[in-house]
């Protein structure tokens, strides 16, 4: 069965204009955001507060596919973002190789990565999945640690800056990013979408929501969650060459660390699991609570406190609403 | 001494100060498999409460001068007693399934805990002091820290208790069965959810009194709990989800494999065999060497 075969849906015009409205709707948060740079009372503060929010929705839209939509807990996606920025990283600083080759030896390094871990834990229940991604992150802190000739040790990566340069994809200023960032986004959510609508996207929800229902039915259980594992660590280390390019720098704990794996699932879990628009909703949420704690703190003089509002978010999604923000107003919706 | 018999000494070594350094890493990830193999609970935060009961130990051992070992008692209530608030509030709501859903949920209270401690003790490292902290021993030709020696003896005499609890008593009993069955234990008038308490909060006041055990020899902050993680969930998975004397064991094999990677290879890169360990074993024998086959 393709696509082709799906008989469409008639569109009544009342239908229409209600999609064409909820459309303008998704244009303005967009708008806004292009604009930022050009509004008067706007410093370079809010843009690179934007600008990272922007790169933690990417983040999350690449884990909603595998845990969303594919209902597998990956929890040690920071190592598709590490490898991506540090393969960015180290080819830019001892090659020359620009990012925007980078990015793609990033990202292929990333899918063998998903393709061995894949091959040896997807065929097992999913509390093995996830300690083996667990597993699989701290090992690599170790190693980044201890190869300092390559990764520069516990102390990071630092990109050399030339000034501005397009061919380097740096920038003294934040506000191109943030039109980087902008693209990247849409062109998440546009994959997204195509997932969710199609037969590739059905499947996997099959999968997560029955497996043995789903592998009764045709569908072959193992190839689409390695698909959408695959598919997923792309994402994580595309997005992770755009981290490097906007932070500069990149160290072991912030790749491939627990704390960082957590920060990059919670604007999906926020936002809602499985939807277009939850991680970014989520993103947005979670920057802006994260920025006026770090305010708050800074004032009390009290370190890591946004990590504590971190796990309060978590728990208070997992316990009171699990289908996030998405799904508190879907539901609204629907009663009223 | 040179040569071949130089190297085995070192390895006689490695493997003895292994051995040591296992059996309290195996006492440490008891409690977590009791937690998974009674309530399919995979609780993340199990590190954290490790780390509450070393602050018992440093508070005893700097604020009031007393030996840390001298209130494990007095830390296994704590942590319980953390662990019985830790189940109300959270893990309540998953007996039974380890979904994607619990697993974030005890992320998120490790974050909390974690994030407490160091609002509450700060962020730098601290150590307690016992009497047998900083001595050494010539055991033959072996040069052994006592405080490892005491803490092996401790964490082996816990783990017995454990299994003679769990074996022999009336509680002991109820509690294999809901893990074993949860609706006919429920049939033949067993109260799971008291059970359940109970297993939790002995599942945390072990890793509490584990802890106070463990800062005799080894400085505690904040992030010690989560740094301790890895090494629980490998020597759980080795050992067997659900089986207490097979992650005991679990723990001595992580501990043995460290020191002897160390000797050979790198002390840097000690934890990085076990994570291969890992991976294999949850590729070709997911439920360790001791654990049920049948799920």
């Amino acid at each position: 069965m393709t696509n082709a075969s799906i008989p469409q849906m008639t569109i009544d015009p009342a239908r229409k204009a209600e999609q064409i409205r909820s459309a303008l709707l998704m244009l303005l948060p967009v708008a806004i955001v292009a604009v930022l740079p050009l509004l008067p009372f706007v410093n370079d503060y809010i843009i690179a507060a934007t600008v990272r929010a922007l790169i933690f929705i990417t983040l999350g839209q690449a884990w909603n596919v595998v845990a969303g939509i594919g209902g597998l807990l990956s929890l040690g996606h920071g190592v598709f973002l590490g490898l991506g920025a540090y393969t960015t990283g180290i080819l830019f600083n001892r090659y020359g190789i620009p990012p925007w080759i980078g990015v793609w030896a990033g990202a292929a390094i990333a899918m063998v990565f998903a393709l061995v871990m894949g091959s040896m834990t997807l065929r097992m229940r999913g509390v093995f999945f996830a300690l083996a991604t667990v597993a699989m992150s701290l090992a690599l802190v170790q190693v980044t640690r201890h190869f300092v000739d390559l990764t520069g040790g516990s102390d990071g990566l630092a990109l050399k800056f030339n000034g501005n340069s397009f061919w380097a994809m740096q920038a003294r200023t934040p506000a191109p990013f943030l039109y980087a960032g902008l693209v990247m986004v849409a062109i998440y959510y546009g994959i997204t979408r195509w997932i969710l609508k199609s037969r590739f996207g059905l499947e996997m929800m099959a999968v997560r929501d029955d497996e043995v229902a789903a592998a009764a039915a045709g569908v072959s259980v193992f190839r689409t969650k390695m698909l959408g594992f695959l598919l997923s660590a792309m994402m994580t280390a595309v997005a992770g060459t755009l981290y490097m390019q906007f932070y500069m720098a990149i160290d072991p704990e912030a790749a491939f660390g627990l704390s960082q794996a957590i920060q990059l699932q919670l604007p999906a879990l926020l936002g809602g699991l499985g939807t277009a628009w939850g991680p970014i909703i989520g993103g947005a949420v979670m920057i802006f609570l994260s920025e006026v704690t770090n305010l708050g703190a800074t004032k009390l003089e009290i370190t890591g406190l946004d990590i504590l509002v971190y796990g309060c978010m978590l728990l208070f999604v997992v316990l009171r609403a699990p289908k996030g923000i998405v799904g508190f107003f879907t539901e609204k919706r629907r009663k009223s | 001494m040179a040569g071949i018999e130089g190297f085995l000494f070192l390895a006689l070594q490695a493997i003895v100060s292994g051995i040591l350094v296992g059996g309290v890493y195996g006492v440490l990830s008891v409690g977590l498999s009791l937690a998974f193999g009674v309530m399919r609970i995979v609780n993340f935060a199990h590190g954290e409460l490790v780390m509450y009961g070393m602050y018992v130990g440093v508070i005893a051992s700097k604020g009031f001068g007393i030996d840390p070992l001298l209130i494990l008692p007095l830390s296994f209530l704590i942590t319980a007693l953390v662990g019985v608030v830790q189940y109300q509030v959270v893990f309540r709501h998953f007996v039974g399934h380890a979904t994607l859903q619990q697993l974030l949920a005890a992320i998120g209270c490790a974050l909390v805990l974690q994030m407490v401690a160091q609002i509450l003790f700060g962020a730098d490292a601290k150590t307690a002091t016992s009497v047998f902290s900083g001595q050494y021993t010539l055991l033959g030709p072996l040069f052994l820290s006592q405080a490892q020696i005491v803490a092996f003896l401790i964490a082996v005499a816990a783990t017995l208790a454990v299994t003679l609890l769990l074996r022999s008593t009336a509680w002991g009993k109820a509690v294999r069965a809901v893990a074993d069955d949860l609706e006919a234990a429920e049939i033949v008038g067993i109260n799971s959810s008291y059970v359940n308490i109970g297993a939790f909060a002995l599942s945390t006041g072990l890793a509490g009194l584990a802890g106070t055990v463990l800062v005799t020899y080894f400085p505690t902050s904040p992030s010690a709990g989560f740094a301790l993680m890895p090494i629980i969930i490998i020597a759980t998975t080795i050992g067997g989800l659900g089986s207490i004397g097979g992650t005991f064991l679990g723990g001595i094999a992580c501990g043995v494999i460290q020191q002897l990677t160390a000797m050979l290879w790198n002390s840097a890169l000690q934890d990085v065999p076990l994570y291969i360990l890992l991976m294999l074993f949850i590729a070709f024998r997911p439920t360790g060497f001791f654990g049920k086959r049948s799920e």
